[in-house]
């Protein structure tokens, strides 16, 4: 029954904008995914040649010579992340401060439910969302393979980039939700979600290509989600558990804050 | 004496600079229906916020059914029903799944118990809150506050959007609610809201309460204009002088006047006369209830 508790009642209000989500970058995956074999015309490697090196950096562009190379580069190094940051985003604002801000958390927090319990049965919703879009994707990409020629990316290849973008999804529903639970207001919760994911974006792709700027990738959630190729290299442990950490200490610390303020009216 | 339901005492909550509560001392009794009245702003909304867990208290003690709201708040709230004046929820979902989720969450509330109250106040569960009226979106809150037969029933503002049949019917399960035992505490900014169910009335401003008064005391106080036609003329001279008798005036055989209190003393003086007619305004408490308004602000501005 979709309406027994906090968890399975957020997961049936997001059922629309999940499915939406889920189509949409499913879609653009599967589609630049199916651009490779057309890719790998001599024509389109020296089209690529002609533009400066900075510019394909700063796109994520690095290696497009490879199907791992085009796959980290096109479909999971810019779009698909953007795109998950985004929902990301909206989901943990919505999970506390969107409600709140609407003036509908009183009435469930007026019935027998904890703040920490209804903040983390939250969460968790956006969560098992998130991991959703992110398995579905990499199904997705695995059908693909065969006709699109991704040689040399196996199961595991798509498994490990599927559990980063994943780890790398809940890092920033999680900060716009601490944020969110934090203060209550969906302005800032937002905002800091957008400006963590601009930072974040540009301190991997665009500030290391200043000297003496390199360092500013190491702090970039972009970074500890592609570094080490995951398609290729498999699951990178540091990466994987900084977005980790990162994602338990926000959900902690916000949902913490959460249960110690006064509900805004 | 059997322990208050709700208890307060020197509650303080200051929000930023402003003061919404300053030192409450509130009492409510095991199974009254207690009218909490004050003007917008004066900390009605506030105190039930508090009562709820939804904000914490600055300084001060509550204890609501023997309980902390801060520290048992979740045990607590089960045994609480509560409708907030302005109910909102998100328009997307119909009443009835609304309705079975907030059953949910007290851990199930029988569908033929929704459907009962549904009916009372015939209101369709089918529709889509959006689709709803505020009116009858107001029902499906006063649905949820007394689904599950709460033994304190908490209401901000309640019949605010009902039309008059429904607030009838509104007062008559508040009634109902009482004669089961239960406990209401009911917030209005009009007395007429709360003069028809309430045991108690207690007028708070400016974050305290300024008094307290059996409502049944008040409307022995009340003022109220009473009119009596006689088969024969009498004189003003009769009347002028009784107790709580004032302002009489006499045309033929009509006799009108302001009668502050009890009626005693002008139906037996009428009693001497053949009475063929009587007519006594229900008493405005609002007038007297805006009395206490004024003189606080005279005192205020002195």
């Amino acid at each position: 029954m979709l309406l027994r508790d906090p968890f399975t009642k957020a997961l049936h209000d997001a059922r629309r904008s999940l499915l939406g989500w889920t189509v949409a970058i499913v879609a653009v995956g599967a589609m630049y995914a199916s651009f490779w074999p057309t890719m790998q015309a001599p024509e389109m490697a020296e089209a690529l040649q002609a533009y400066p090196e900075g510019l394909l950096e700063a796109f994520n562009y690095s290696d497009l010579t490879t199907a791992a190379g085009y796959l980290g580069s096109a479909v999971y190094g810019l779009l698909i992340p953007l795109l998950v940051a985004v929902f990301a985003i909206a989901a943990g604002t919505r999970a506390v401060a969107g409600d709140e801000e609407a003036g509908t958390l009183d009435l469930v927090l007026a019935h027998p439910v904890g703040r920490a319990r209804l903040a983390l049965l939250r969460f968790a919703a956006v969560a098992v969302g998130l991991v959703a879009i992110a398995v579905l994707l990499g199904l997705a990409m695995l059908a693909l393979s065969g006709p699109a020629q991704f040689d040399g990316i196996g199961v595991g290849g798509f498994a490990a980039m599927t559990l980063h973008l994943a780890l790398f999804g809940l890092t920033f529903a999680a900060l716009a939700f601490a944020v969110g639970a934090a203060t209550g207001r969906r302005a800032a919760a937002l905002g800091a979600g957008a400006g963590a994911a601009v930072l974040g974006y540009l301190a991997n792709s665009v500030f290391p290509q200043v000297e003496g700027l390199t360092w500013a990738r190491e702090l970039s959630p972009f970074h500890w989600y592609l570094g080490g190729s995951p398609l290729i290299g498999g699951v990178q442990p540091a990466g994987a558990l900084l977005l980790l950490g990162a994602t338990a200490l926000l959900v902690a610390a916000g949902t913490a804050a959460f249960t110690r303020r006064d509900l805004a009216v | 004496m059997a322990e208050p339901t709700i208890e307060t005492e020197n509650l303080v909550k200051t929000y930023g600079r402003n003061r919404g509560l300053t030192g409450l001392d509130l009492r409510v009794e095991p199974g009254e229906v207690y009218g909490f009245l004050g003007p917008n702003g004066a900390g009605k909304s506030t105190t039930i916020r508090l009562l709820l867990d939804l904000i914490r208290p600055t300084s001060g003690r509550i204890s609501v059914l023997g309980a902390d709201p801060r520290r048992d708040g979740v045990a607590l709230r089960r045994r609480i029903g509560y409708l907030a004046g302005d109910f909102i929820v998100d328009g997307r979902q119909t009443a009835r799944e609304l309705l079975t989720y907030l059953g949910n969450l007290r851990g199930g509330v029988p569908r033929g118990r929704i459907d009962e109250l549904a009916a009372r106040l015939d209101l369709d569960l089918g529709r889509r809150i959006s689709g709803l009226s505020k009116g009858n979106r107001q029902k499906v809150g006063v649905v949820q506050a007394f689904m599950h037969d709460p033994e304190l029933l908490i209401l901000d503002e309640p019949t605010s959007g009902l039309d008059p049949f429904l607030q009838q019917e509104f007062l008559s399960m508040v009634r109902a609610a009482r004669a089961d035992g239960r406990t209401v505490f009911m917030s209005s900014h009009v007395m007429s809201e709360v003069q028809q169910t309430a045991d108690r009335v207690g007028i708070i401003r400016e974050g305290r309460l300024i008094t307290v008064a059996r409502v049944e005391e008040l409307r022995e106080q009340a003022v109220r204009r009473v009119e009596v036609s006689f088969a024969d003329p009498v004189t003003e001279a009769e009347f002028a002088a009784l107790p709580g008798v004032s302002e009489v005036s006499v045309t033929g055989t009509t006799l009108r006047c302001r009668l502050d209190g009890r009626a005693d003393a002008l139906v037996k003086a009428a009693a001497g006369h053949t009475v063929v007619g009587l007519l006594s305004e229900e008493p405005d408490l609002e007038e007297l209830f805006f009395g206490y308004y004024s003189k606080e602000d005279t005192r205020a501005a002195a």
